[in-house]
């Protein structure tokens, strides 16, 4: 049985020199190959599904390139979004973690903070990739100072348009304010009253953390290593009523909206009711692959802040992080660095429509990208941003504190009530 | 192995006692141990299954137990301040628990009342038709909880679904100007016919057994007699039933207390609104979605307490004391 794989181990080995040599040139796994010996041992790894539609090939060429460099067999378990957080959970408890695994960014201070995550500022540093890492991605994954996770990839939202009937109502320019994108709206809902111009989808937290954010405001800030809820401040209220007035006062929204997540306005996108809604950046691949027609019609748009043209948005994605439990952790990192670093990061980005974690890495997708492309990086680069990181976070939104929030306010509660709820919800998990 | 008729030497003979002795002890052990020897597989079966995981959720219960200790497997008692939490918050008094009660009691009836009227119109039946008709009935008791769910979800939906459409075509409603899963009432009125449509099965086809054990000649006496339908039904059917109708009603009040799919999966249902939460979906956001498994496990203690009572109350009312 052992010898078998050993067998097979070797075979893929052979069968991925032959590719890299057939590709030639910048092969990919540069440098970090040689390091360490892993001949005869086994890594595991969790990726999370449906993140990348050819995450087959990908494997499988993974797995070969790591064999080649380390002498070590790679064993991928794809895991299903639903219900991770239990199974990462359950896995960490038993013992019976991975030792690398791709790890959502706002649940890796919980992670961490519950002692499931090895630390690997050292390993990073002494590797030299500190350096060159997409800001947000990395504040994501500091806890106390200590990094426990390293940047793969990121997504951020925008507003995506519908070129066709932004142009039918004369409305087809960045919006470089509040007013000029309410000026949008309003002439778009005149335009045509059946068109649902700008959903106000209630059970997406990150279509409204834009607006807080925009008009100053925060979710919660950190002083002295305490967090305190400032989601009632008089900021971020302006940013609540301000957004939530869309659907109440200006009709942009419906009242199906106030129960939507994201894909339920993106449905109602892909069937133009929808003339411009806020997505993330690798909703325009799934679209051009499930209505290639609506994909070459797109535009985007930065969400504007309130007297700028970019606002900050929820930067969201992945970092490789390393478990605790492993018994290998040089060679894990070995991992960690073949897929988060070099042709393998820059693949995935490319295959997923999501950005790298490198800057490097980044700039070379956004060279390579369109138009829609050159906006979401912008709205990420001047705008990413990241959910306060502290484990406290993990149980906000386990009790769904954020789109309780918006959800009430649309269903008739005065921002100030409904935002003095939820900071008061919030504080009692910060205090535990 | 050891030979048997060795009990009587054992009496007279003291020297050789102690060897002696232990056989018709190992004897006496065997023949005790004989029935709970035949009984082993299934109380180790409840053991593990059941028993142990009730031990472990009372434990839990009186922990303040977290990620962070499940991970370090520690232990962090603090005695009952769980269910005081629990039990001082407005909101299990104000919203949960009335969402629990008044679900289950509105199910539990509804259910009652259209499994009841369906068997008896089963009963009705050649046997031909009995039979098409039971199977018929017999499929939406075989769609699973969630995907049934989703179609009530789809049914309703504010924007597109079948019931706005029809309302929007006859002019009475325009789509997507009502959230119906945003109101308390009209959500649970869509989970009532949901979890009802989907539990009348299995009372429809449990009364049909039980009536068609009913001996024709008891309608025919009372018919004589003169009672009406409605008089035979009360006076005939209900008593003859009246075990199995206790146990459909028990069976059906321990189903719909602890629905939890059929909310968790509706929009807003997790949660999101709290106006709707039951102990079920909140036992689950406390325990797996915020990571307090202890305050998640006193809540479940909570509803296996109430369903306990509620069951002994129902034993103890519907049947007879010979019948238990």
């Amino acid at each position: 049985m052992i010898a078998r794989r050993h067998v097979l181990a070797a075979g893929a080995a052979g069968s991925a020199a032959l590719a890299l040599a057939a590709c030639g040139g910048d092969s990919g796994g540069s440098g970090s190959g040689g390091e360490v010996d892993g001949g005869g041992k086994t890594l595991t790894m969790w990726l999370m599904e449906g993140t990348n539609a050819s995450a087959d090939t990908y494997v499988e060429e993974l797995k070969a390139a790591f064999t080649e460099a380390t002498g070590a067999t790679l064993d991928v378990q794809v895991q299903p979004w639903e219900g991770a957080h239990d199974k990462f959970v359950t896995a960490m408890a038993g013992g019976t973690g991975p030792d690398v695994a791709e790890v959502g960014t706002t649940w890796v201070p919980e992670f961490a903070d519950a002692g499931g995550l090895d630390v690997l500022t050292e390993d990073i540093e002494a590797a030299g990739l500190t350096e060159g890492l997409v800001q947000g991605l990395v504040e994501a994954g500091t806890l106390d100072g200590e990094m426990y996770g390293m940047p793969w990839y990121a997504g951020v939202r925008s507003i995506l348009g519908n070129r066709e009937m932004l142009e039918e109502a004369g409305v087809n320019a960045q919006p470089q304010s509040w007013d000029e994108l309410l000026t949008m709206i309003t002439t778009l809902e005149e335009h045509n009253p059946d068109w649902i111009s700008f959903p106000v989808p209630g059970a997406s937290i990150f279509s409204a953390t834009p607006f807080i954010w925009g008009a100053g405001g925060e979710i919660a800030e950190e002083a002295d290593g305490t967090w305190t809820a400032t989601v009632n401040s008089p900021e971020a209220v302006e940013g609540l009523t301000w957004y939530t007035d869309l659907a109440l006062k200006h009709n942009s929204s419906t009242a199906a909206a106030s129960t939507w997540v994201e894909t339920e306005a993106l449905a109602e996108f892909l069937q133009e009711k929808v003339p411009m809604f806020i997505t993330g950046s690798w909703v325009p691949a799934t679209i051009r692959a499930d209505n290639p027609e609506l994909a070459e019609k797109l535009v985007a748009f930065t969400i504007p802040a309130k007297d700028s043209p970019v606002a900050p948005s929820f930067l969201g994605g992945s970092l490789m992080c390393r478990f605790i439990e492993t018994q290998e952790p040089e060679l894990s990192f070995e991992l960690i660095k073949l897929v988060t670093t070099g042709e393998f990061a820059t693949r995935w980005a490319e295959e997923t429509n999501y950005f790298p974690g490198t800057i490097e890495a980044m700039d070379e997708v956004v060279a390579a990208g369109d138009e829609l492309t050159a906006v979401f990086a912008q709205q990420m680069t001047e705008g990413g941003k990241t959910v306060p990181v502290t484990p406290a976070w993990g149980k906000i939104e386990g009790a769904k504190t954020m789109s309780t929030l918006v959800g009430t306010i649309l269903e008739g509660t005065s921002v100030q009530d409904a935002a003095d709820t939820a900071a008061a919800e919030m504080d009692g998990f910060f205090s535990e | 192995m050891s030979p048997a008729p060795t009990v009587h030497e054992t009496r007279q003979d003291g020297a050789e006692g102690l060897t002696r002795r232990t056989v018709p002890l190992g004897r006496r052990l065997r023949r005790a141990a004989a029935p709970w020897l035949l009984l082993a597989p299934g109380l180790i079966v409840l053991g593990v299954l059941l028993l142990w995981p009730m031990l472990r959720v009372l434990n839990l219960s009186l922990q303040d137990y977290e990620l962070r200790n499940l991970l370090r497997g520690d232990t962090n008692y603090v005695g009952l301040d769980n269910y005081v939490q629990v039990l001082s918050d407005p909101f299990l008094w104000k919203t949960v628990l009335p969402n629990t009660v008044g679900f289950a009691v509105v199910c539990v009836v509804l259910t009652m009342i259209v499994g009841t009227v369906v068997a008896l119109f089963l009963n009705s039946l050649g046997t031909l038709w009995r039979s098409l008709c039971t199977t018929a009935v017999m499929v939406a008791w075989a769609v699973p909880a969630l995907t049934g769910t989703y179609i009530f979800v789809w049914l309703f939906d504010a924007q597109s679904g079948l019931v706005i459409s029809t309302l929007d075509g006859l002019g009475i409603m325009e789509a997507g100007s009502y959230n119906w899963f945003t109101n308390r009432w009209t959500f649970y009125a869509i989970a009532t016919i949901n979890v009802v449509y989907h539990g009348f099965p299995f009372i429809a086809v449990t009364m049909l057994a039980g009536l068609m054990t009913v001996s024709t000649e008891q309608y025919e006496a009372a018919a004589l007699d003169g009672a009406s339908a409605w008089g035979r039904f009360w006076n005939v059917t209900v008593p003859t039933l009246r075990p199995i109708i206790a146990v459909c009603v028990i069976l059906s009040t321990i189903w719909d207390f602890k629905v939890f799919v059929q909310i968790f999966l509706m929009p807003g249902g997790d949660g999101t609104t709290r106006s709707v939460m039951n102990l079920g979906v909140w036992s689950y956001t406390q325990s797996f979605a915020q990571g307090e498994y202890g305050m998640g496990s006193t809540i479940a203690v909570l509803l296996t307490v109430l369903l306990l009572i509620i069951s002994v109350i129902y034993i103890r009312t519907l049947m007879k004391e010979e019948e238990l």
